[in-house]
């Protein structure tokens, strides 16, 4: 099991070394350039030989990156000229309040599609299969920003209960302070998540209710209930946790759409205010994370299988 | 249907058993019916069964006719669609049509014990084995959780797992598929159930296995007084443990007696048929081996209307009348449904055996007269080991399995050479080697004398022209997006044969040889049956015109009519086109019916090889003759007359195979030098052992001496 960690930390590096090397190559080869994009379209050649110089831009590519790696092994993630805040602080502000909204919805579609899909196998081809089937494949079909938009007509607009906009606390506390503001921007991302989850139990709980030993466990004159509950679901939740790991990067990244939609201050929007503004530092900064998040995503789904499925258990022990 | 009105069907308990006696469960005139999309299949028809507390019931049958829908209709298992739709199933004189469905679910957790066929799906792989055993005592007797265990590594030890006290905490894939077929009944039977239904319990198991399950089932209802219904297709296994047999046929019982009473004078003309279709029937006492019975055409598509004798349009005896009148069983202890039944025989006869002449009786020593040809195939000292990798993604390498160990034999022209052995001694390995789809760790393969070693791509290629592969499961075997006559054609377009119109021409000739019509050609593999999807894979491995197919379990899939004609249509081949034969099965029965010669591998190795009649009747190694002794038969007591060798335990892993002789350690007559590898001597009938059981028969080492 030792080993088994220690090889996947070591394929889990290589990942993240290589994603660092492209991001780098992408962003600082690119026309353009961070000099122009921070000193503006007035600068002078001079001013922009100047800045290159300082900051390093007019040495050879790979030292640039040498220095880059260098600087990201101590937690220096770079200096954002726009923000005029280290790329680090930026992040370490917007991440938190991304991942309040991001579990809150993965709570949420965790809780509501693994009871729906459940529901969909033991009623499968029976009305209530057909119904909760046709409302996610609507949900998954309907674009989030019309859903969003939707919703905020519908819940602020026609029938105003909930604001329209989510809250802009500057810290956890203050965002958690404003509950009601959450709730529109976390139903809309919950509800794609719970179309695609419920899908995945539905045909993992399906597969495993015409296994062999579910005919076995109701020889033993076991209820329906305690079947599907005691027997079946378990193996039926397997491809939920390989969901999870990839949503893991999702959970830092924040969702783009959304959070511009309800005016979310999170990651999602800073990311998309760097692009436009070509902010190269949080740019690579947002990507590394997000990589090295997708990375670890997977590792946990990895270890999370093994510590549920005796068969994976084995295997990892047996290396 | 119309029988419930006739009087005998209502037959009850009066007429042949003790008035004292209540049948345990009884089936009055049973309907079930399973919903498809493609219609209503009726899979029951008018069932009626009884089971007399403490006693076996034997039920057989081949695929579709009803006996493991039978099973699930009394369990209440039935498939999704399926829901019996007439007719009464008396468990301890209650119907469990009438009864609230709590009533009938603890009954069947408490009363009832159901064990199925495959092991390695029927346990749950996420709960512990414990768990599992105990759940009935949990929920139906609401046992605590510290007494539950208790109780499960008792009836685990009672059913004769080694160390039950750790297995409770395992997990299903930790064990051995006989060793889970342990579990399962420990499971049925945790709440001492008045009835076990056992349905094809060791059809997943290799026969040394299938023995100890089988006596192990015998010694419980004993144990614990229960009766059984023993649900499979193999006759053998029947006959070997059943106290009264009810033959099923097409969704009916169409005859049911006491066991030595039906085997010994079957009366409906199916069960007739179907022990002449048997392998084991067409072997006589001297040797010769009579073509097979096989009885033709296919079982009847039961979504369909059917008036008369569903066996008519298959049986040989048919008249007009038993396709319009409807048979109900006769009364008595031996009931029968049939117009026209075998006259019953004189209780003093010998198991009967009747048997059409062989067509050509001198073909099955063709290969023996013709020592001195070349052989076709020639292995020599042949060696594979597959590297083990730790599963999973690291791979890290975990030694070697020892797969083929050494393993030389000739196979002459027009021979047909059995490989006999159980699942892992490596038998479809060698298979794999001989046909080329695999390349040999060490050893030679000689095709027609020429080392294929020594070839060259495209000589190789074209050498293994002359040797090819037939499958098991010919469905997985081809291209279900591929037409039958692309499917022909392809072997004939990869070797570059012929034009267009001559492969056209090729493949017609080839379906005459297999006895298909044209009409196939444009159909998919799914339209197929497995006896004609088995005859295309016979006509594909033909198309290049081979001289040796190495057939790989190429009837175990079938039933019992349709394996008949299968094999037939083999050694008809063989004698037209002089083909050989390397055929690879587990089944005794059938390797010693089809081959001239036949290899017995253990464990990678070779440990006999001989005549088929003296491997199969003078065995000489203890590990041939245990296989022999577990292999079920029909001819009544056969299993107590035999002198037997029991082997005990489970197969050692090949990653680590014992040294010496790899049997040893299972052998009951292993000794020392047994550490020691024994060499495989003797002249025609060899044997790889320092204890053989006997010496050389005579005429096997005359045989060879004038083969030299």
């Amino acid at each position: 099991m030792v080993r088994y960690l220690i090889t996947r930390l070591g394929q889990a590096l290589i990942v993240v070394v290589l994603v660092t090397v492209i991001a780098f190559l992408i962003l600082h080869l690119l026309p353009g350039g961070a000099a122009r994009a921070t000193l503006g379209k007035e600068a002078t050649l001079e001013q922009l030989a100047a800045f290159n110089h300082e900051m390093g831009y007019d040495r050879p590519w790979i030292q640039q990156y040498g220095m880059y790696v260098q600087r990201l092994l101590h937690g220096d993630l770079g200096y954002s000229y726009q923000l005029n805040q280290s790329v680090v602080e930026a992040i370490s502000q917007r991440l938190p309040k991304t991942m309040v909204l991001s579990l809150l919805s993965t709570l949420l579609a965790i809780v509501l599609a693994i009871p729906l899909g459940v529901i969909q196998a033991v009623r499968r081809n029976r009305w209530p299969d057909y119904t909760i089937t046709s409302l996610s494949l609507l949900a998954y079909a309907t674009p989030i920003f019309f859903m969003g938009l939707m919703m905020i007509i519908l819940f602020s607009q026609i029938w105003p209960i909930l604001p329209p906009e989510a809250p802009q606390g500057f810290t956890v506390a203050e965002v958690l302070a404003d509950p009601a503001g959450l709730v529109l921007p976390t139903v809309t991302l919950a509800i794609v998540t719970i179309a695609v989850y419920s899908r995945y139990v539905r045909s993992a709980m399906v597969d495993n209710l015409n296994e062999n030993y579910v005919r076995t466990a109701r020889s033993k004159g076991l209820s329906e209930r305690r079947v599907v509950l005691r027997h079946t679901l378990r193996n039926g939740l397997f491809p939920v946790i390989t969901l999870l790991g990839m949503y893991l990067p999702a959970l830092f990244s924040g969702a783009l759409v959304v959070e511009s939609l309800f005016n979310f201050p999170g990651m999602g929007q800073l990311f998309w205010q760097a692009a436009l503004k070509r902010d190269f530092p949080i740019l690579l900064g947002v990507t590394v994370i997000i990589s090295i998040a997708t990375v670890v995503g997977a590792l946990i789904a990895d270890l999370l299988y093994a510590a549920v499925d005796p068969r994976v258990r084995l295997r990892g022990s047996a290396s | 249907m119309s029988e419930s009105t006739d009087p005998t069907v209502r037959h009850s308990s009066t007429a042949g058993q003790p008035a004292a006696a209540q049948p345990l469960l009884e089936l009055r005139d049973l309907d079930t019916d399973i919903a498809l999309r493609r219609g209503t299949v009726h899979a029951l028809d008018g069932v009626n069964l009884e089971v007399m507390p403490g006693e076996t019931l034997g039920v057989v049958g081949e695929s579709g006719s009803g006996k493991t829908m039978t099973a699930l209709s009394i369990m209440g298992l039935l498939p999704p669609g399926g829901r019996v739709s007439g007719g009464q199933i008396l468990f301890e004189g209650r119907d469990l049509r009438s009864l609230p469905a709590d009533e009938v679910r603890r009954i069947r957790g408490v009363r009832m014990g159901m064990v199925f066929q495959d092991p390695l799906t029927s346990l749950n792989p996420t709960m512990r084995i414990g768990v599992q055993v105990a759940e009935p005592l949990r929920v139906h007797e609401r046992v605590g959780r510290a007494e539950a265990r208790e109780r499960a590594i008792e009836i685990l030890r009672r059913v004769g797992m080694p160390r039950p006290d750790r297995i409770v905490d395992n997990y299903p894939h930790e064990l051995s598929g006989g060793m889970r077929q342990r579990v399962a009944i420990a499971m049925a039977l945790v709440c001492s159930p008045r009835l076990l239904i056992a349905d094809e319990p060791t059809t997943a198991l290799d026969v040394t296995t299938q023995r100890q399950i089988l006596e192990l089932i015998d010694d419980l209802r004993e144990e614990f007084g229960m009766a059984v219904i023993l649900v499979t297709h193999d006759l053998g296994v029947i006959a070997g443990r059943a106290d009264r047999v009810a033959v099923m046929y097409a969704g009916r019982v169409v005859e049911t007696a006491a066991t030595e009473q039906l085997f010994r004078s079957p009366r409906h003309r199916y069960t007739e048929a179907l022990m002449e279709a048997l392998p084991e029937s067409a072997i006589r006492e001297s040797g010769e081996h009579s073509r097979l019975y096989s009885i033709p055409g296919l079982p009847p598509d039961l979504s369909r209307p059917m008036a008369g004798c569903r066996f008519a349009p298959r049986c040989r005896h048919v008249t007009d009348e038993c396709r319009t009148t409807d048979v109900a069983l006769s009364i008595g202890e031996h009931r029968h449904a049939c117009l026209h039944p075998v006259p019953a025989a004189p209780a003093t006869l010998p198991p009967r055996v009747r048997v059409e002449p062989a067509p050509e009786p001198a073909d099955s020593t063709a290969g023996a007269d013709q020592p001195a040809a070349t052989p076709v195939l020639s292995v020599q000292a042949l060696v594979k080991n597959y590297a083990a990798h730790g599963r999973g993604l690291l791979r890290r390498s975990a030694g070697q399995v020892s797969a083929v160990a050494g393993v030389s034999f000739e196979v002459g022209p027009g021979e047909t050479f059995g490989l006999v052995g159980e699942s892992g001694c490596g038998k479809s390995t060698v298979g794999r080697l001989a046909v080329g789809l695999e390349r040999p760790t060490a050893g030679q393969i000689l095709l027609d004398g020429t080392d294929i070693a020594s070839l060259t791509g495209r000589e190789r290629r074209r050498m293994h022209r002359q040797v090819q592969l037939m499958f098991q499961d010919s469905y997985a075997a081809m291209n279900p997006r591929m037409r039958v006559d692309a499917i022909l054609a392809e072997p004939l377009e990869i070797q570059k044969v012929g034009d267009g119109a001559a492969r056209r021409a090729r493949i017609a000739t080839l379906l005459d040889q297999v006895g298909l019509s044209r009409r196939v050609l444009e159909r998919y593999p799914h339209e197929f049956s497995g006896g004609q999807l088995q005859r295309i894979g016979l006509a594909r491995s033909l198309a290049l015109q081979p001289r040796l197919i190495v057939g790989d379990e190429p009837v175990s899939a079938l039933d019992v009519s349709i394996q008949a004609q299968v094999l037939n249509l083999m050694r008809d081949l063989q004698r037209e086109l002089g083909l050989a034969y390397v055929f690879i099965s587990h089944d005794l029965s059938v390797v010693d019916y089809m081959a001239d010669r036949i290899g017995v591998m253990y464990l990678g190795k070779l440990v006999e090889v001989g005549p088929a009649r003296d491997v199969v009747r003078a065995a000489r190694h203890p590990y041939t003759q245990a296989l022999i002794d577990a292999v079920p038969s029909i001819t009544p007591n056969a299993a107590t007359a035999r002198d037997g060798v029991t082997i005990r335990g489970e197969l050692p892993s090949a990653l680590n195979p014992p040294t010496g002789c790899r049997f040893r350690t299972r052998c009951p007559l292993a000794q020392e030098i047994c550490a020691t590898e024994p060499p495989l001597a003797g002249n025609g009938h060899q044997v790889a052992c320092h204890f053989p059981l006997r010496p050389e028969s005579s005429k096997a080492s005359a045989r060879a001496g004038a083969a030299a």
